[in-house]
């Protein structure tokens, strides 16, 4: 009884820590935050503090030092907060109570199921272990994999040494969290009503949720912020300025930064996107600037730490040598390998079976709208990168592809939602119009 | 009134769905179990006591000797990954006198079966020092070769040798033919390995039912003290 009363207040201090600080500071009048839903608050104020854990993972910052001044900070503006707040205008909130509940399911699954992938028990668990017991960032030299980046296992050690220090499983908890929130909040911008938005998110759940995914594996935590970054990039195709588009390039600089030291393909992922928008949107010089800018320092800042702390890519494991020495013959047959792999898998990962012929058809039957050039130029480039990223494995691409492709393609599919929204959002009017008067027509 | 119709059916879907996935994820029993069985012996029965991963021998042998050193741990099951995560400390160091062998095998060794022209092992091995006899399974009472005996693995359409030497002889079945050959190669979990015995006739592989490569332990238990044994599992020094 005491491990589930634990996972409970597990799941409340993870949404404690996250109610900060947009939520807590959204008076300010001038600003737009506050058109903002609380989905789209939380999504903001998670990568707000999952970037200060970045800070403090490369700086050696103890993450107590990091924790209490943010719980003083936020107890301080709920207190600030208190006498402002209206009980008699709380109203339940069906939608936030639906991705709790799936919250707390997921994390039973977690608690139950508890074992580790084979990559994990390889590599990423050391990297948590480094953290939990207060290692500095140089000692993951001692550790299998130094190259592979570390921000979501320190993310793993950070929830499960707070506020319990107890199973290891409460910091996989937070993966669960933000990845019921990311698909919360794709939902969220559907054109239809709370229910069946509510609908839609528990479909999404169910196509995708396998235990696996959160055997501490780093793909789901980017497929969540890949989600959460497809949203915001939404926003700046919504013709109704609700959101001002330098918050919106702020939030997806700071995913950014994220993305970047979670996996190394994250970081690919993200800067497709973002070049997605910049030649799909008209966007203004400032906001230009800003994307080129913010996302240049982003890799800077990868470059110095990698320097600083002498991280050596492993080049015997990317076999730069045989890969650059391409064999025409080898190079044909890799391809053919690829290509039969890309097609079995892409069947394997049912979000694409439902996805990838909705986008097409958008494509093809309706003008096309920006938003939809946008998501079939990430298409392209998301296709063009898998076959780069398993050339360039030189010998063992044929096993490489079995143990790996499938993940690569599950962290970028949530993105292909958008296919989903675009269909619903703007065509799904005109779709029912032409299945009715053709039916219709028939009758008469 | 069609409003509310929509929104009832709505919440009916919701809930439909809802309950659907908690029943194929069966959760009420999951539930039940975190309730009832320990965080210890929930993960004791996912990795094993002395199976598998083993887990469960490696916590207990933690807990009873305390632990001021990360001991050498080698897991002999070749279907899973070392589960050396589940104790290491980044404290302390790694002390290689202590090892902890893993579903230690009596023997070690790969067993080929015949695929067209060549030999093909199932199988895989790890921690093997060499080589340490071939034994034949013959249809026959003997065989006789003269030719060249070749032991690879594959990558690509490339061969990578571990071992490639003349052999002309007389073998018996089940013959045991010393080849003493030291070779950390033919330790892979990944791929399997192949027997390629050239200019060998249709008529005398069909002879040949299979084929046994007996290998060297890299770490033999004669050479150390045991201190704790379970089953296939022990702590030696």
């Amino acid at each position: 009884m005491t491990e589930i009363i634990k996972i409970l207040i597990q799941i409340l201090f993870i949404l404690f820590i996250f109610s900060f600080p947009i939520a807590l500071l959204e008076n300010n009048t001038r600003s737009k935050i506050s058109a903002f839903s609380l989905i789209d608050k939380l999504s903001i104020n998670l990568i707000f503090f999952i970037n200060i854990l970045f800070f403090a993972s490369i700086l050696n910052i103890n993450s107590e030092y990091i924790l209490y001044p943010y719980v003083i900070l936020i107890i301080f503006f709920y207190f600030f907060n208190f006498r402002k707040f209206n009980f008699k205008n709380i109203k339940l909130d069906y939608y936030f109570l639906v991705l709790l509940f799936f919250i707390i399911l997921i994390s039973i699954d977690i608690a139950h199921e508890l074992y580790f992938a084979w990559d994990t028990q390889s590599f990423w668990f050391f990297k948590t272990l480094n953290y939990y017991q207060n290692q500095k960032f140089e000692n993951l030299k001692n550790l299998p994999v130094f190259d592979w980046p570390h921000l979501g296992t320190y993310i793993w050690s950070f929830f499960w040494k707070f506020p319990f220090s107890g199973y290891e499983y409460f910091g996989r908890i937070a993966y669960a969290f933000i990845y019921v929130l990311s698909i919360f909040s794709i939902t969220e911008i559907l054109k239809v009503s709370t229910y069946q938005k509510i609908i839609f998110a528990i479909a999404i759940i169910s196509l995708t949720y396998n235990y696996e995914l959160f055997s501490g594996l780093q793909e789901i935590m980017v497929f969540s912020l890949i989600l959460i970054a497809s949203k915001f990039a939404f926003y700046f195709f919504e013709k109704q300025h609700k959101f001002r588009l330098l918050e919106l390039t702020l939030i997806l600089l700071a995913i950014t930064n994220i993305l970047c030291w979670v996996k190394n393909e994250g970081l690919f992922f993200i800067y497709f996107l973002i070049f997605c928008i910049f030649i799909t949107k008209n966007l203004n010089l400032k906001i230009k600037t800003l994307l080129i800018v913010g996302s240049l320092t982003i890799f800077f800042i990868r470059i110095l730490v990698v320097n600083y702390y002498e991280i050596n890519f492993n080049a015997e494991y990317f076999e730069l040598r045989e890969t650059l020495n391409f064999e025409i013959f080898n190079l044909f047959e890799k391809i053919k390998i690829i290509s039969f792999y890309l097609l079995l898998y892409l069947t394997q990962v049912p979000i694409y079976l439902l996805t990838l012929p909705i986008l097409i058809y958008t494509s093809f039957k309706y003008k096309m709208k920006d938003i939809t050039k946008f998501s079939l130029f990430f298409l392209i480039l998301n296709l063009f990168f898998i076959y780069i990223a398993f050339l360039f494995k030189s010998t063992e691409t044929e096993l490489q592809i079995r143990f790996s492709m499938k993940r690569v393609l599950f962290e970028t599919s949530g993105f292909y939602f958008l296919a989903i929204v675009i269909f619903i959002n703007n065509y799904l009017h005109s779709f029912n119009q032409k299945i009715f008067s053709s039916f219709k027509k028939r009758k008469y | 009134m069609a409003k509310k119709n929509k929104k009832n059916i709505s919440i009916l879907i919701i809930g439909f769905l809802i309950l659907s996935f908690i029943y194929n994820h069966n959760f009420f029993r999951k539930l039940y179990n975190i309730y009832v069985i320990n965080h210890e012996s929930r993960l004791a029965k996912k990795y094993g006591y002395c199976f598998r991963e083993s887990v469960g021998f490696l916590k207990m042998l933690k807990k009873k000797y305390k632990f001021n050193f990360n001991p050498l741990i080698m897991n002999y099951e070749d279907a899973v990954p070392n589960s050396g995560w589940s104790i290491y400390d980044n404290n302390y160091k790694t002390d290689n006198k202590h090892k902890i062998l893993l579903n230690y095998p009596k023997n070690l060794s790969l067993y080929f079966k015949p695929l067209n022209k060549i030999f093909y092992s199932e199988g895989t091995v790890k921690h093997s020092n060499g080589i340490s006899n071939i034994i034949f399974k013959l249809k026959n009472k003997h065989i006789r070769i003269n030719s060249k005996i070749k032991i690879y693995r594959k990558t690509l359409n490339k061969k990578d040798i571990i071992y490639e030497e003349n052999f002309h002889k007389l073998i018996k079945n089940n013959q045991i033919i010393p080849i003493e050959f030291k070779t950390k190669e033919i330790n892979s979990i990944y791929k399997p390995t192949y027997i390629e015995i050239s200019n060998l006739s249709g008529d005398q592989i069909k002879k040949i039912n299979s084929i046994t490569l007996n290998l060297d332990h890299e770490f033999n238990l004669m050479n150390f003290t045991i201190i704790e044994k379970f089953n296939n599992c022990y702590y030696v020094k």
